[in-house]
């Protein structure tokens, strides 16, 4: 998988936002979900990987992968592919620092968001979560 | 409803995906979502009653993974064309979906550029691969084929009934069990066997399995 440099793709947002221009409210609502059910993921990751659970681990990265990479948040994308991989491998001793690495690209991605829609689209979970 | 336009069932577990897929896809006036499937059995259950011009299935769901979905619904021969959405490029997989009927594969983070391209290349009687429409398809088989396929069994100047007998051994046969299995006399397995040690340079039969395992000597089924 090609990976792109910046965490947020713009070619993606801009023709998602294209395609839902008729409903502005929605978009924004639709990047919301998107953070709210990565902060989640991301949540229960966490837990998976402290308790050793590879197959939980690997069907939540995987989860988390794919909704990254259909809203255009490539780098997210790439880390939770590390993580699933880990997983596969039946290897987690490094997915704690994977998952730190992947809770900074999502940083990356809501600042760049909250930045294009405004400061309601980062989640009410966000603070436990991270 | 819309007159004409392409019906399409969405299957994929993850909700943020599926309102992404739909509010991209109904964007297009000519495409109409009908149903949307959170599951390889919904999505079975949803392309039988709904029987939508294309499904766009994510190999990765729980209940029926995609893959067994797949093969299911080209079992029913069902109208529907079915089009692979995947995280990442795994060959064996492509190769795997289009045997079992698939008409487009699309990668997750292209979707955005290039789906309704590809459904509409799919509803056009072609296939879709790697982000353009596939012309000819016998060759993107044999080529995917080529490129997934095991490395060519190695046959060290040994005869096939010789290979045959290799199999055999390894598989703790003695020879008095290859002489019924192949209806041949003991004396006629020694004599094969002198041959394959003289061809191999191995000394016995422990000698001879391990080198047919360290050196793709065996079927691939076998090792």
């Amino acid at each position: 998988m090609p990976v792109e440099e910046t965490p947020l793709s713009s070619a993606v947002f801009d023709q998602l936002r294209q395609a839902m221009s008729n409903d502005s409210a929605g978009f924004a609502a639709l990047y919301r979900d998107y953070l709210a059910d990565a902060w989640q993921t991301f949540q229960n990751l966490r837990a998976s990987i402290d308790q050793g659970q590879f197959d939980d681990v690997q069907a939540k990265a995987h989860y988390l992968k794919s909704s990254s990479l259909v809203l255009g948040a490539p780098l997210v994308a790439h880390c939770a592919t590390e993580v699933e991989r880990a997983a596969l491998a039946k290897d987690l001793s490094d997915a704690g620092a994977l998952l730190d690495k992947t809770k900074g690209k999502l940083q990356q991605v809501q600042a760049e968001l909250a930045e294009r829609l405004g400061k309601s689209v980062i989640p009410e979970n966000y603070d436990a979560a991270a | 409803m819309r007159a004409n336009s392409i019906r399409v069932l969405i299957a994929d577990d993850h909700p943020v995906v599926r309102v992404g897929l739909r509010n991209m896809l109904q964007a297009d006036p000519t495409i109409q979502v009908v149903g949307e499937a959170r599951d390889g059995m919904e999505a079975l259950e949803l392309a039988r009653n709904l029987d939508p011009d294309i499904l766009l299935l994510d190999l990765a769901m729980p209940n029926v993974a995609g893959m067994d979905a797949l093969r299911e619904l080209t079992a029913d021969s069902l109208n529907t064309r079915t089009i692979v959405l995947t995280g990442l490029i795994d060959k064996r997989q492509v190769l795997e979906a289009l045997q079992l009927g698939a008409r487009g594969v699309v990668l997750k983070d292209a979707v955005v550029e290039h789906l309704t391209a590809c459904i509409r290349a799919v509803m056009q009687g072609q296939y879709w691969l790697e982000g353009h429409p596939v012309q000819n398809l016998v060759q993107v088989l044999r080529d995917l084929s080529a490129q997934t396929a095991p490395p060519p069994r190695r046959t060290y100047g040994l005869t096939a009934r010789e290979l045959e007998v290799v199999t055999l051994i390894t598989e703790g046969c003695t020879n008095k069990d290859i002489a019924k299995t192949f209806g041949i006399s003991e004396e006629t397995v020694k004599r094969h066997l002198t041959n394959i040690f003289n061809k191999l340079g191995v000394g016995n039969r422990l000698e001879l399995a391990l080198f047919a395992l360290n050196h793709s000597l065996l079927p691939a089924e076998t090792k």
